[in-house]
This record gives C-alpha cells, structure tokens and sequence, in this order.
C-alpha cells in the first residue's frame, strides 16, 4: 500500500513536470523504495490512478525498466557488470565466486532473504570493472578479496564506503581540469577558480551571437554521432511562441562509456554553466538532465549542485530538473528519452518531425550530450577561435577517452579529438598482451585490428575514414588472449536485451544473430550460418525505426568479417 | 499530383502516403502495422520501398508523397528486406496456417504468400504456448502476435477503453491488459475492436472459431438493430444452418468500424426460438396468428374507442431504445397529433 506521506511526496514531483505523466517513473522507483525494492501488480494500479494513466500504461512502464524489481529481491540486491568491458577485465571470476560464495544462481536469492545475485548488463563503469552495484552503490576495481570484504560487511548489516581509485589524465585541462579535486563539486570552490564566468559573459550576448558563436566553434555532439551543437540548435523554429525544452543527454549507457559521469560527480557546475549557455541561446526556461538511473549518487551531487546554483541566483531565467531513467540503453536515443521523460516506455518516435520541431511534449526540443554542453563554457570564455585551435578544424576541441580492456591503466584521459590512437593507449598505461583488437568509439562500432588501428588518430573523420566510428569515444582494448565469437555472442545478447521491441529487424533479427552465433559456439552451426549471420546484419542495417539495428549489425558483421576463421574453427 | 511506382505514371493526391497512393493505384505492398484507423506506425518494418532521391530503405506508410516522386517497389533490395521481416515474423511465432481461424483472412499469411516464403528460416518462438480464454468473446493467442500494436492503437485511441498496452521489452514484448491480467478479469468491456483489427489470428472473436472458414460466409451489410446510432455492420452468414456466425463494423459512417459488445457479439437473438415472427391477437385466452391488416385494424379501433370513452390521457406510447429515430419520432408524433397525449416514453430512459 502507498503511504498518505509517498502521495504527497509523489504530488509534489508531479507538480515540478510541465505535464504530470512525468512523474510515472520518479512515482514508480518512490514506491519500490518504500516497499521492500519490489513493486507488486496492485502498487503498480496505485501509482497509474495517482498519476492519472491507465493501469496498463503503468504496467508496460514497469515492465519496461529493467530497475523495477516484479519479483521480490533480497536486503541486498547484487548486480554484476558482465557486458564486454566487464568480461574482458574479469567479471566472470567474480560472479563465478559469487555464485560459489552464496550458493545461488543470477536471479536467485539466498535463503535468508539477505542478497539476491543478479547479472546486469553496462553498468558505465568500465575504466573500473569488475563492478558490483550493490542496491544503489557501485563497488569498482573489484578483486576476490574486496568482494569477500563486501559480503562480510553486509552480513553484518553495513553497507561499505564506495571507493574511487580509478585512473585519469588530462592534456587539455578543460573538462577533466576539476577531476582530482572533489572540493569544486561547492559552488563557492568551482566559483574561485574561474566559474560562471562564462555564463555571465553569456548573460551579456544576445542568444543569436551565442548561436554563432557555437556554430563557428563547431563543437559536434560527443555522444556519439558527432552533429554539430550549433547547427542542430538553428533547427528550431523560428517565431516560436511555446516552450522550448532543453534536454541533456546523461544516459551513458553505451558499452565502453563512462566519460559523463566523470563530469557530472567531479565538476558538477561545468555542466550546470554549459547548460545555462544553451537553454540562453536557444531560449529554454526549462531544462532537463536525463541521467541513467544506476548513477544514483550522482544524481544527487547533480541535484545539490543545482539547489547552489539557484540560491546563487543563476537558475532565474532557466530552471534544472533532474530526472533519472529506470534502467534502459535505448533511452540514451533522443527520441527514446524524450518518450521517457515524459512517463513512457523507452521506445523511439518516428523521424521527421525530428524533437528540435516537436520534442518533449511536443515543443522544440534540443538534446545535448553532457560533454558537449560542459565544452560550451570554455568556448564562452576563451572564444571560438581558441576552441578550433584544439585538434584539427571540424574535429574541434577536448574529447574525454575512456579507455577500458586490455590496458594497465584503465580509465578516463582528456585529449584533443584527433589524437592518435597510439598516444591514448600509451596514457592508459599500454596495452597488457598482445593488442589483438579494439573497438574505439563504444561497442555498437565496428572492431578494428591491431594493425589497423595502428595509424589511427581519434577524431570523427579519420574513424570514419579507417571504415569505424568515434561514436562516444569508449575504446575497448582487447588481447590475443580472448577469442572474438564470445565477445560477438556477448555483443549480440546485449542488444537483444536492450531493444525496446517495437520495430521487427531489431526485436527479432538480434535475436536471429544471437541464435546463430550461440550455435556455433555451441558446436552445431554450419558454414553456411555464418554467411546467414551477415546476411541479417547487411539486410537489418538500415532497416530500423531507429539506429540500434545498425547499432549492432555494423559491430557483428565486423567481428564476423574480420575474424572470419575463428568463427569458421567452430564448425565441426 | 502524379508519381511514378514502379516507372508507371500514378495519380496521387496531396496529404496521401506513398502507401495510401500504392494502394489507390493497385500497387500492392505488403504491410503489417498500418491501419487506415490507427494511421501510420511504421514499426513493423514489411512496407518498405525505394524513393529516388531518399538514401536508403523507407517505409511507405510514413513517407507522404511529392510531385513526380519515383517509387521502386520491387526491386532486389526492397524484396531482400520485406522477405526478411516477413520471415522473422513467421519465425518468431506459431504461424500454423491450416489449424488457424484466420486462414484465409490473414495480413501476414498474404504478405508470405506474396513474398514467396514457404517455411521460416529461423525458430525463435518461445516453447510455452501463451493462450488467453479467460474473456467470454474475445480469445488471444500471444504465439500468433506480431507487436504490430494496431489492437493498443484501437483500444487506446478509437475506443478510448485505455485496457490494452504493451508489457515487456525486446522479444518478450507482448500485449497487456491492464496490470497485466487475463483479458476476461481486466476492466475491458469486450468492444472487439482489437479484433477486428488485429492482422493476425491472434486476436479473434471467440464464439466464431471452429465454425467454418472466412471465404464459406455469405456477408450481408446492415443497420444494427440494438439502438438508434445506426452502426453500420457485416453479418458473416453461415448459409447452410441459416446462422450469423460473426459480425463485424463497417468502417463507415457514423461508427468507423467500432461496436459495442451488444452489437459485435449478440448476434443470436435473430434465430431465437422465441422470436415474435407476426402480429398476434388474444382470442379467448390465448394468442393467435392474424394478417397485418386485422391487428393494425383492430388496434386502431381499440384505440379510438379507449380514447374517445375516457380522453387522450389514458393512452400512453411506449418507444424502444432498439428502433431507429426514425421511428420514435413517429411514435411521438402520432401520440401527440393524433391521440393528444404527452405520454411518451421509451425503454431506455433510466
């Protein structure tokens, strides 16, 4: 039963959307949280009739997100990254120890109700895998012996401290400048060293010469696809007498990504003056930070960070609402995220009317990854000009690397787009092994070998030119100690669980590959499978509603092209 | 306006999808999840085509057509693709044609047919067969889904019940009745407007399986008789035994296809044994069958007799909410112009 005290609480985060089926997923994760981490059927009824949607509506929500719990969990519900990074760097160790240790299975729970063991896909934690998040805590940098610690403390009824040990470098200073030092996250710290300058330069601009000037910067979208901000902000509608939105992409949700993160826990107020710059120049007085749900604790330094920001005054003309998602890739698309943040299941719209023309409750809408708005306030502040000096002109500016795999030093390393691979690497501590192969730009990229990511500089063009992408700059390394088909068998079974199973080439079609790939493996696929497999990557790709089918049939058919005769040693 | 399919000169009109114009101009391409009634989807992927100028595959329900547009809709390409969807549809289900109650009436069997595909490449269906009889006339078989969503577009848009949404994710996704319970003890009121539009045998009307195939029906267009919107309907007519086996809206005017779940389902009241067939009048005792001309006569009479012996307000009409308006209006009219009384009143009052 919902409490008279959570009614209230859920009227009130109601009241904070411009349209209160918004308030569907922050009223759903309430409610788990007041009743055990689990959501029953007749909870899921309650929470529909207080937001004012259909049971089902509610329903398909709940069952949608993999952070809603339908079957009860234990005290402590244990979830194991085991996506690519995860693999590569041991989590399977872990969880086989795990599995050992509590004598359960993933999915289970321990007699005494206390841990329910779970495997989990991405966990934006892959500088630091192995990764356990244990309810809403992530313990990085795992070994057997932290692990045992864990589970004596929480026998005992503590919840041990987090730690962060993890590696980082930056060349440029820009968006890792505040890294090392946690005492920026205080308004008045981040303020001492320069802070808000930017923004109140901005203040002083009329929202065209903002525009202008981010567009002559070209600083392209770092989520991935690399559109330039500028350009799709002089998308919006001329004359428009509604509401714009402004949205920031947080989700970080793809595989090998955990450069957003970094920003948001250690230089929260970067991205809040990035923010305030965009919603200026392209008139929001609403803006929205959509950050995956599993980021938590981050969610809440965001939060603290901007109830400063507004005491300081500087929320007086655009407001900041963060609002968390419940445990879905898909939603790091933007049309799939504007479906959530209004209350919905996490499935793309059609395309046109593209959000900057009919978005976030249908009005103008700009979604902007959070590098690319923590950028804008070095662009304020120190002129485009001294942006394109960084990198080469139209591969501009900072790019945060996050280097995960086979390397010595996994982590986060600040460079300039158009730096050479090569160079990265060495930053990260070098390749341990031999350097088989290494996906660059996240996992729905397409893996380059060893040889041929020898030359290759990290910027957009020259990604694209060497037949990969840059995508989000998550570059997993990987060593001939590893066979390839796994790594494509994993892949694959990511996607399929994270497609929102609206259209059929990618709800059924991943499901095909992982078919296939999983015969093979399994000792019973024929030559002739392995052509099948290419056939549905070449046919699926751009057959979608949205960009995951090429998302996961570009990686497959590159795994299966290149690596070719590790997949044909298979067949028997 | 005029567009080229296939590189034969069409007339298009304005506003129209490449699909729309397809099909005015009896190009036929498959398509799974558009419904004139839902609108355009485009999730199932089946309608795909080529449009010069376009870069790559487009979905023709959701691609509005321009002046001289060229349109290829059977090349290699498209065929490769539309096989595919096709393909992983069958593959992913329990598509047994010859035990199906659609057979025959079937979107998806019609675009295999077409496409040429004889047997799934792939078997992705679930092992478990998912079959929902809980409801008393509707019957869903989750196997036979293709999450085309035109029974969640009906429910929730046409209809406005809000009972059916989809549940899950990925290959899992199916349709759900509220928070996910059997149709039968969720809050639908059985309009059978998912039935009628759903593409499939996954949805169907209960009470018509197992009595014959869709193409041994006579249909017969008409006027529900239940009230006076006038709901155009099809009652699918098993000849032999002289019975409605199914009926189904027509998607005209005034209801566009929708019923309710007298109209849809409570077809057997034609062939009641206990149907009043002819006028009767009470001859000592007991009712006995007479010609139109004598039970009109001898109620006029009675009328006037009644009427003129104890006044106008004696009399009292009685109208149905079952006849037309038509026909009530009369009955009001010859009430008060002709016997003088406001005493009107009808069935359906309360």
């Amino acid at each position: 039963m919902i409490s008279e005290f959570l009614i209230k609480q859920i009227e009130s985060v109601a009241g904070r959307y411009p349209h209160r089926g918004s308030a569907l997923l922050p009223a759903l994760d309430m409610v788990q949280r007041e009743n055990g981490n689990s959501l029953t059927k007749e909870d899921i009824a309650c929470v529909a009739s207080l937001v004012g949607v259909s049971p089902s509506k509610a329903y398909g929500v709940a069952s949608y997100y993999t952070m809603y719990n339908k079957e009860k969990v234990g005290k402590y519900h244990l979830q194991i990254d085991t996506n690519i990074p995860a693999t590569l760097m041991g989590a399977g160790v872990i969880l086989k120890h795990l599995e050992k240790k509590l004598h359960i299975k993933p999915g289970q729970t321990t007699a005494d109700g206390l841990f329910t063991l779970d495997e989990v896909e991405d966990l934006g934690s892959c500088g630091t895998c192995p990764v356990m998040q244990v309810n809403d805590v992530y313990y990085e940098n795992l070994t057997i012996e932290k692990v045992d610690e864990i589970i004596e403390s929480l026998k005992k009824g503590i919840m041990p401290p987090r730690w962060d040990n993890s590696h980082f470098a930056s060349q440029c200073n820009i968006l890792l400048k505040n890294r090392a030092d946690a005492s920026c996250r205080m308004i008045t710290q981040y303020q001492q060293k320069g802070g808000y300058k930017a923004f109140a330069k901005a203040q002083a601009m009329q929202p065209s010469e903002i525009l202008e000037l981010v567009k002559y910067a070209i600083v392209r979208g770092r989520g991935g696809a690399g559109f330039p901000a500028g350009m799709k902000w002089s998308f919006l509608p001329q004359n428009n007498k509604g509401p714009v939105y402004l949205i920031c992409n947080a989700d970080e949700g793809e595989p090998g990504t955990f450069k957003d993160r970094q920003i948001m826990e250690y230089d929260p107020h970067l991205l809040i003056e990035g923010i305030l710059i965009a919603a200026k120049a392209i008139h929001a007085k609403k803006a929205f930070i959509y950050i995956r749900g599993e980021f938590r604790w981050i969610s809440e330094i965001l939060d603290k960070a901007i109830s400063e920001a507004r005491e300081a005054g500087f929320l007086s003309e655009c407001d900041i609402i963060v609002h968390r998602g419940e445990g879905s890739y898909e939603c790091g698309e933007e049309t799939a995220l504007i479906e959530s943040l209004e209350g919905k299941r996490g499935c793309p719209r059609l395309k046109p009317p593209f959000p900057a023309v009919k978005g976030l409750y249908g009005c103008p809408t700009i979604v902007n990854n959070v590098e690319t708005l923590a950028c804008l306030p070095f662009v304020l502040e120190h002129g485009a000009e001294e942006f394109r000096k960084i990198g080469v002109v139209g591969n501009a500016g900072p790019k945060i690397f996050g280097v995960s795999g086979h390397v010595n030093n996994p982590g986060v390393y600040e460079y300039p787009l158009g730096t050479p691979l090569k160079k990265i690497l060495e930053a990260a501590g070098g390749v341990k092994g031999n350097f088989k192969a290494v996906i660059v730009g996240g996992l729905s990229t397409p893996i380059l070998t060893a040889k041929e990511a020898e030359t290759l500089n990290m910027d957009y063009d020259a990604c694209l030119k060497a037949g990969t992408m840059l995508g989000s700059g998550g570059i997993m390394v990987i060593n001939d100690t590893v066979a390839i088909p796994p790594i494509a068998l994993r892949t694959i079974e990511f996607y399929a669980h994270e497609s929102c199973g609206q259209c059929t080439p990618c709800r059924e079609g991943s499901v095909a590959i992982k078919t296939l790939i999983k015969g093979l493996i399994k000792g019973h696929g024929t030559k002739e499978d392995i052509d099948k497999i290419l056939e549905l990557c070449n046919t699926i790709m751009g057959t979608t509603l949205c960009p995951t089918g090429d998302a996961f049939s570009m990686p497959i058919r590159a795994m299966v092209q290149k690596f070719r005769a590790e997949f044909e040693a298979l067949v028997r | 306006m005029k567009v080229f399919i296939n590189g034969k000169e069409c007339e298009a009109k304005q506003g129209q999808t490449v699909l729309q114009a397809a099909r005015d101009n009896g190009v036929y391409i498959p398509s799974l999840c558009y419904h004139p009634k839902t609108g355009p989807a485009g999730k199932c992927r089946v309608c795909v085509v080529e449009v010069e100028g376009m870069r790559g595959l487009q979905t023709s329900c959701t691609v509005p057509v321009k002046e001289n547009m060229k349109i290829t809709t059977n090349s290699e390409t498209v065929r490769k693709a539309q096989r595919l969807v096709v393909d992983l549809l069958l593959s992913s289900g329990k598509h047994d044609c010859l035990a199906c109650e659609q057979n025959g009436a079937c979107e998806l069997q019609d675009a295999a047919y077409m496409l040429g595909i004889e047997h799934p490449t792939f078997s992705l269906a679930d092992t478990k067969t998912d079959i929902d009889d809980s409801a008393e006339f509707v019957y869903r078989e989750h196997a036979k889904c293709i999450q085309c969503g035109r029974c969640i577009a009906g429910c929730n848009t046409t209809v406005v019940n809000e009972v059916l949404d989809f549940g899950m994710r990925g290959h899992d996704t199916k349709v759900i009745c509220d928070i996910d319970l059997p149709m039968g003890k969720s809050s639908c009121v059985q309009c059978g407007e998912c039935s009628q539009l759903c593409p499939t045998g996954s949805i169907i009307d209960k009470k018509t399986r197992g009595k014959g195939r869709h193409w041994q029906f006579k249909t017969v267009n008409t006027t529900c008789a239940y009230c006076g919107v006038g709901c155009q309907l099809t009652l699918h007519v098993d000849q032999a035994a002289n019975k409605i086996v199914q009926v189904t809206g027509r998607e005209v005017v005034p209801n566009d296809g929708m019923l309710c779940v007298k109209g849809r389902y409570a077809y057997e009241f034609p062939s009641s044994e206990n149907r009043l067939k002819y006028p009767m009048i009470k001859k000592n005792g007991e009712h006995v069958r007479v010609s139109w001309e004598e039970a009109l006569d001898y109620t006029a009479s009675r009328i006037k007799e009644i009427v003129e012996k104890n006044g106008p307000d004696v009399f009292s009409a009685f109208g149905s909410g079952r006849i037309t308006n038509e026909n009530n209006y009369a009955i009001q009219k010859f009430t008060r112009a002709v016997v003088g009384t406001n005493n009107v009143d009808h069935c359906a009052r309360t």
